[in-house]
């Protein structure tokens, strides 16, 4: 009783907790009781005076007292020792358990490498153009308009806009003006048609390309073109070709010859794709009405800021220039002129239309970025759900341990060690596999040439250091946590069990299937409407069409005279334009709105060859002198954008001249799956204007009937290139990234089945292994494999049931809402997805259950209860 | 060398440590060091003079009784040994001597 009043009144006056507690853990033990009564004594001495005076005194003593002498030396163990045992106990675990081990440490060095992979490829991404050493000071000149009441931004800007900012802005240390135009280049026989950049000779000052052969003072000269390695090989083969010339057969007939006075190189990370420079002079030349003109649209203008001078000091004299052009050309409204720096060019480009420079849009990658996160952590549960079960033959191992004296402390240390050191090792082994064969696969799948390389040492370092944390903290910190929160004395008893029956492993492994079910629908249903697009019908059939595009409406007729004598040929007509080659867009008025809509100037019988199906009315007919004049076909989408119940006989003005509808065809594709589908509209022009003849051919005689083509060609046009393409090629980009998307998902699907059915493995097997006395009793009692198996896979099939009730809809509505964010009319999705995901699953599962169940079935139980 | 030499805090230390005989603590010198000299010193510069002499072995000291003041624990006693005496004893003698050969007119005047 009476202690406990002394207590209490110690409790009342006594000094600082802290300050008492950091005194005793630094103090040397001996030296302990005089210092802390020492210090006690003053302390009550001071107390009765002031309660806050004493406590400050108490913590000054406390730390004057914090001296070398008084300081108890810390007991460090030596780290090595520990260290040896905590790796030795942890490599004859994991050797005892080679399968296993090797699992996990395999799962997780497969996601790594996709880790790896993706970074690597989103790195790349991220930091196009990075070799442009004033990439910095570099702005991009954009244009906004208004076309339909949506705001546009072109990379097309007036020509005379360069030289009015150079002549008005100060900080301007050099403009380039890039203007893209086409050509014919011959060197000796050899004759390709080309495209074209006329630059100004600042070009080199300004963007910094590797120069194979010459230098920056290449376009001075009026008569010099730049041409890229590839295109060297192309012409020249591998020798040296400064100082040649080659010809360019410019449209109008205009031949000219130039001297290559430079070669270059463009690196991996360059978005500024171009095979021939040329002085913009020339194109000057050509056009000479278009020097100084505020109406004409060049292709791309770059400025070049001079240190320390920021592009926004264009800006109060662009929004000058804007009047200037509204004056010259007031029927395309500028409506701003917006400056872009090139370093925002890697994740804005795609904002700006018919741009020059910058990689796509980086939504793709973004997509990519999250699924390599998921995969990751796909492989991280693996490695937790592994290492918990694992940690379940080992809880005598920690019981004594913690009996011999190791603190829960020690025991994490142990065991978040023997995590780092294996995800070390998976994070080489995913190294290796990412350089060997993911960079490798990726590359080939999807036509790129990545270099296994990082944008900079920093972002290696951050990247690889923040992934090995991130596993190590994610795979090995929770279960040591879990496993060292044991009583020892419990763990002896064999009170403790954990592992496959615990509510946490089985929360994992729910969680695991989640993400790969989520994973494998996901990319079925998008490889799904991939191969639907890919089978889609384009609303005209095209199997059986050539198109040859003519350098010259002169080539038309000739070239007639010689196919209109080929019998395999069953049709053949001119056009201005060609569906899918060149979609004119235009618009049309009707009722005071503004309908964007695509404008075909066709031949009679373009319709019939390129078998485009009629609807309603009639098409082009060569008797009918008012279908040359006035006559219009139009495609279903016209007829409900303009809302007519009765189409045949609807007139509207075009171009200032009134047309009538005799004619309704079915919406077809004439661009890729990416966009809608406009209105089109048909009507006739004459030979005098045709660039493209399409041809029909008799089933079955294509490839020969093109090989005949290629040869009349010769004999029409010898100066030109024949150019001439199936019209089955119209969308060859697209089928491409449509072929590659859907190999990549497979991939990926297809490593995240592998993933599951890894862990899925490694935990059967390791329960299996734990569970072998009970099912060699039971298969004495009479159990038959059968009713083992069913036993078994109980558990798992209710795990795979609630993942898959959660994980298949997730994925299925994500990859949903994206699929009809990239396209504008794709599948409504089917249960396809579901059906498979479930069956390749229910497949794997069986087999990875299976397989193991083998070792149970020929295990003679006997055998297995003998040794104890 | 070093540990035979005795410096004036060491000397003073010490010097309590034979007054406050058989009491001498921690805060009992310092109190004491206080009273007689007005030096105000740390609790814990006092250890440390306190150590140091007992290193250069002219003190001992014992564990004590425990007191209520002191949160039950004990005090630290000191004592002078044989050694700490005589460096007192020479201590005390070198002063004398080097005072008695002051000549008598130098302590007359002041300047």
């Amino acid at each position: 009783m009476k202690s406990r009043i002394t207590n209490n009144h110690q409790r009342s006056t006594s000094p600082p907790k802290w300050a008492d507690r950091f005194l005793m853990w630094y103090c040397r033990a001996d030296l302990l009781e005089e210092i802390q009564g020492d210090a006690y004594e003053l302390y009550t001495r001071q107390v009765k005076e002031s309660k806050f005076k004493a406590d400050l005194q108490f913590i000054w003593n406390v730390l004057r007292f914090f001296r070398i002498r008084n300081i108890a030396k810390i007991k460090i163990t030596p780290p090595g020792i520990m260290l040896k045992s905590y790796l030795l106990i942890g490599l004859r675990n994991a050797l005892r358990n080679g399968a296993t081990s090797f699992i996990n440490t395999f799962g997780l060095a497969i996601g790594i490498a996709g880790a790896i992979t993706i970074f690597i490829f989103t790195d790349q991404f991220l930091h196009t153009d990075d070799f442009q050493l004033k990439r910095d000071r570099i702005y991009q000149v954009t244009n906004v308009v208004n076309r339909d009441n949506n705001k546009v931004t072109l990379g097309d800007v007036p020509m005379a806009l360069g030289e009015a900012l150079q002549n008005n802005v100060p900080g301007i240390e050099k403009i380039v003006r890039m203007e893209l135009g086409d050509g014919a280049v011959r060197v000796g026989n050899t004759v390709f048609s080309e495209q074209l950049y006329f630059v100004d000779s600042s070009f080199f000052s300004v963007f910094n390309f590797p120069f194979v052969e010459g230098d920056v003072s290449a376009l001075d000269s009026k008569k010099s073109i730049v041409i890229t390695q590839k295109m060297a090989t192309k012409y020249f083969g591998n020798k040296t070709c400064l100082g040649e010339t080659l010809s360019i057969k410019f449209s109008a007939n205009r031949v000219e010859e130039f001297t290559v006075t430079a070669v270059i190189n463009q690196p991996a990370s360059n978005t500024i794709y171009f095979n021939f420079l040329l002085p913009i002079d020339v194109y000057f030349d050509l056009r000479k009405e278009q020097v100084n003109d505020w109406r004409y649209l060049t292709d791309g203008l770059f400025v070049l800021m001079q240190p320390n001078h920021k592009g926004e000091e264009m800006e109060s004299t662009l929004e000058r220039l804007v009047t200037l052009q509204h004056a010259s050309s007031p029927e395309w409204l500028t409506e701003k002129f917006k400056v872009y720096s090139y370093q925002s060019l890697s994740n804005q480009a795609h904002e700006i239309e018919s741009g020059l420079a910058g990689p796509g849009n980086p939504q793709g990658v973004y997509v990519l970025c999250v699924i390599a996160f998921v995969l990751l952590m796909l492989a991280c549960f693996n490695y937790m759900n592994i290492s918990v079960a694992t940690v379940s033959t080992r809880l005598k191992e920690i019981g004594i341990r913690k009996v011999i004296g190791s603190s829960r402390q020690e025991i994490m240390k142990q065991f978040v060690i023997e995590s780092f050191v294996l995800c070390s090792f998976s994070l080489l082994a995913g190294l290796i596999m990412a350089y060997f064969f993911f960079m490798p696969w990726l590359n080939a799948l999807m036509d790129y040439e990545i270099p296994f390389a990082f944008s900079s040492a920093q972002s290696l370092v951050y990247f690889f250091a923040s992934l090995l944390l991130l596993i190590v903290i994610v795979s090995g910190v929770y279960p040591a946590a879990y496993i060292s929160n044991f009583k020892p004395v419990s763990i002896l008893k064999g009170k403790e069990k954990f592992g496959q029956r615990s509510m946490f492993s089985r929360v994992l492994l729910t969680v695991q299937f989640v993400l790969s079910f989520m994973t494998i629908v996901g990319c079925f249903v998008f490889i799904d409407n991939s191969f639907y697009l890919s089978k889609k019908d384009w609303g005209y059939n095209h199997d059986q069409n050539i198109v040859v595009p003519l350098a010259s409406s002169t080539q038309y007729l000739p070239l007639r005279d010689l196919v209109s004598t080929q019998k395999n040929i069953i049709g053949y007509a001119g056009s201005k334009d060609h569906i899918a080659w060149w979609n004119p867009r235009s618009s049309v008025e009707q009722a005071g709105q503004r309908y964007e809509i695509v404008s075909y100037k066709v031949g009679f019988d373009y319709l019939e060859t390129m078998n485009v199906r009629l609807k309603e009315g009639r098409l082009f007919d060569k008797e009918i002198q008012s279908d040359a004049i006035e006559s219009v076909v139009v495609n279903e989408k016209f007829v409900s954008t303009m809302g007519w119940n009765k189409p045949i006989g609807q007139i509207f003005e075009y171009d200032s001249i009134k047309r009538v509808v005799i004619g309704v065809v079915q919406n077809f594709h004439y661009d890729d799956f990416y966009r809608d589908i406009l209105p089109v509209m048909f009507s006739v022009t004459n030979e005098e204007s045709y660039n493209y003849m399409s041809i029909k051919i008799e089933e079955g005689n294509t490839l020969a009937t093109e090989a005949w083509l290629r040869e009349a060609w010769k004999k029409v046009a010898p100066d030109d290139p024949y150019e001439g393409a199936l019209q089955d090629k119209a969308f060859s980009n697209w089928v491409r990234n449509n072929g590659q998307e859907i190999r990549l998902l497979s991939f990926i699907a297809a490593m995240s089945i592998l993933l599951s059915c890894l862990g899925l493995f490694g935990l059967v097997s390791y329960n299996i292994t734990r569970r072998l006395k009970e099912f060699s009793v039971r298969k004495i009692f009479g159990a038959n494999t059968l009713q083992v198996f069913r036993l078994m896979s109980l558990d798992y099939v209710w795990i795979l049931s609630i993942a898959f009730i959660i994980g298949a809809p997730t994925g299925f509505f994500l990859m949903d809402a994206l699929v009809h964010h990239i396209y504008k009319d794709p599948q409504t999705a089917g249960p396809a997805p579901f059906i498979i995901a479930i069956l390749l699953m229910i497949v794997t599962v069986v087999f990875t259950i299976g397989s193991q169940m083998k070792r149970v079935a020929e295990e003679n139980p006997a055998k297995t209860l003998r040794s104890e | 060398m070093k540990g035979n030499y005795l410096g004036e805090l060491e000397e003073l230390v010490l010097l309590t440590v034979g007054v406050l005989y058989p009491e001498a603590y921690g805060v009992g010198v310092m109190d004491e060091l206080e009273n007689q000299t007005g030096r105000s010193l740390n609790i814990s510069a006092v250890h440390a003079v306190l150590t140091r002499l007992e290193e250069k072995g002219y003190v001992k000291s014992k564990m004590g009784d425990p007191s209520q003041e002191r949160g039950g624990r004990r005090k630290r006693i000191f004592l002078l040994t044989a050694a700490g005496k005589r460096a007192l004893e020479e201590a005390n003698e070198v002063r004398n001597q080097l005072f008695s050969q002051i000549p008598k007119i130098a302590l007359q005047f002041s300047y």
